[in-house]
């Protein structure tokens, strides 16, 4: 096994105390440290695939996105330019009137090793917010809104009315959570829907490279 | 939580017909399945006359060792069958069990003192079983002199409060919960441990009991446990209190026996 693949197979695993080890290991065999960086987001995505199917678990998941992070930490020096991801940024947050964080924070921790910088907002967020942290920050690719109740759904609704109403574009939004439908989403002009994160973290990159 | 593997025992009337028959697959296949579920290790108890007790350990020893790595759990009344048997163990394993009944406590604790073996002690004296957590405590005191003596680090010694059966009882298990907080708080790194389908004698569905015993014996901080590994619904209730009194991290020791098939649907 290279040492490439020593790092896959231990992010999949969720070795956390393994994988920046190996990470340095490869790298000091000679390996470019993107190349690392996109064993690890390969690995991630495998993950979120097994999510998805249901064949693994939530803390399977999180200890794999745990290891991940890492990983990146130690690699992040090495990296070219600024560090910055190439998929670019990803706003997330629960819209207003809802306080469930668990499943958003999920999604936020697949899509970031799916290779996007995250801006979490949080929970509870208004429609402008969410519009204000896309012109704060650069690079926005995905706006991503998350919401468990039946009750916040006109939120959700209002939140991608609110973004898609600002005239800034560059950006795709996407929205999920247990009472979201696809039909609701493409309803409420949403560019995108996932069920799950590990999906999200597959749609967050196939919008953003589209 | 430490599985003591509890199959192989003369006293169930399988096993005493498969020793009295020589029947060296019976045996071996409740090794096996032992292994299967997960056991850190397997009791092995002759319940045969004197005469022929060491024989038939020899004997039982041999066939669960053929079949596994998982050390085994010497078990006899008798201290000198089980010091004994230690002989005939290809690594250390469970010494089970002393007391403070007789002298026989310094002979077991000179076999084991300088060697890696565990060691199961139960809290009965020379009077017989103590009826109050206070007279069970007096007796782990005296145990835990003993233990001192000889150097063993607690960490070897699986304590048995005694677990007596439920139905009898005015109180439910507050006594010997107490007594398990009470070893546990003295010494954090001893184990405690216990036969857990005595709670649930002469009782009708006793694995209901065995299980809410279970869940509160593992509250009051027992952590090790003999009994029937291949009861899938007792070890997951195990693997579940573990992961509910916040040792498993992220679940991760529950969803590991699932995927080997320790309990759950069989696939």
């Amino acid at each position: 096994m290279t040492k490439i693949e020593e790092v896959k197979a231990k992010v999949e695993a969720g070795k956390s105390k393994l994988v920046p080890g190996l990470v340095l290991e490869a790298l000091d065999a000679g390996n470019n440290p993107q190349d690392i960086l996109d064993a690890m987001i390969e690995s991630m995505g495998v993950v979120g695939e097994k999510f998805s199917s249901g064949e693994i678990f939530v803390p399977e998941m999180l200890i794999a996105a745990k290891a991940m992070s890492k990983g990146v930490d130690v690699l992040k020096p090495h990296l070219a330019g600024d560090g910055s991801s190439k998929l670019g940024t990803c706003v997330i947050g629960t819209v207003a009137g809802d306080l469930h964080d668990i499943g958003k924070n999920l999604v936020s921790l697949m899509i970031e090793s799916a290779g996007f910088d995250m801006v979490d907002l949080g929970v509870d967020v208004p429609a402008d917010t969410f519009v204000q942290a896309i012109k704060d920050n650069d690079n926005v690719k995905i706006v991503a809104c998350s919401g468990l109740l039946t009750s916040t759904m006109p939120a959700m609704k209002e939140a991608v009315a609110a973004i898609k109403a600002s005239g800034l574009t560059g950006f795709k939004v996407i929205v999920g959570g247990a009472p979201v439908t696809p039909e609701y989403a493409a309803e409420i002009g949403a560019d995108g829907f996932a069920p799950d994160a590990g999906t999200a973290a597959v749609e967050a990159k196939e919008l953003a490279t589209a | 939580m430490i599985i003591i593997g509890e199959k192989i025992n003369g006293a169930i009337p399988s096993v005493a017909k498969a020793i009295a028959e020589r029947n060296a697959d019976f045996i071996r296949n409740l090794a096996k399945i032992q292994t299967e579920a997960g056991v850190n290790f397997i009791d092995v108890c002759a319940s045969v006359d004197d005469d022929i007790e060491l024989e038939t350990m020899k004997w039982l020893i041999d066939l669960v060792q053929e079949v596994t790595e998982i050390p085994i759990a010497v078990d006899s009344p008798n201290v000198y069958t089980c010091i004994e048997s230690m002989n005939y163990c290809n690594k250390p394993g469970l010494f089970n069990s002393v007391s403070l009944e007789g002298d026989k406590i310094e002979a077991a604790f000179k076999a084991i003192a300088d060697t890696p073996w565990e060691c199961v002690a139960l809290l009965n004296s020379d009077k017989g079983i103590p009826k109050t957590a206070k007279d069970r405590l007096d007796v782990f005191s005296d145990l835990m002199a003993k233990v001192q003596e000889y150097k063993i680090n607690p960490s070897r010694m699986h304590i048995d409060p005694l677990i007596e059966m439920l139905c009898t009882s005015e109180e439910g298990i507050s006594m010997v919960t107490e007594v398990i907080r009470e070893i546990k708080t003295q010494y954090p790194t001893i184990h405690v441990t216990g036969a857990v389908s005595n709670i649930s004698f002469n009782l009708p569905v006793r694995k209901m009991v065995n299980m809410g015993f279970t869940v509160l014996a593992m509250n009051a901080g027992m952590d090790s446990a003999i009994l029937d590994p291949t009861n899938r619904d007792l070890m997951g209730i195990i693997f579940a209190t573990e992961a509910l009194l916040g040792d498993d991290e992220y679940c991760m020791e529950y969803i590991g026996a699932y995927r080997d098939g320790i309990f759950g649907n069989i696939k």
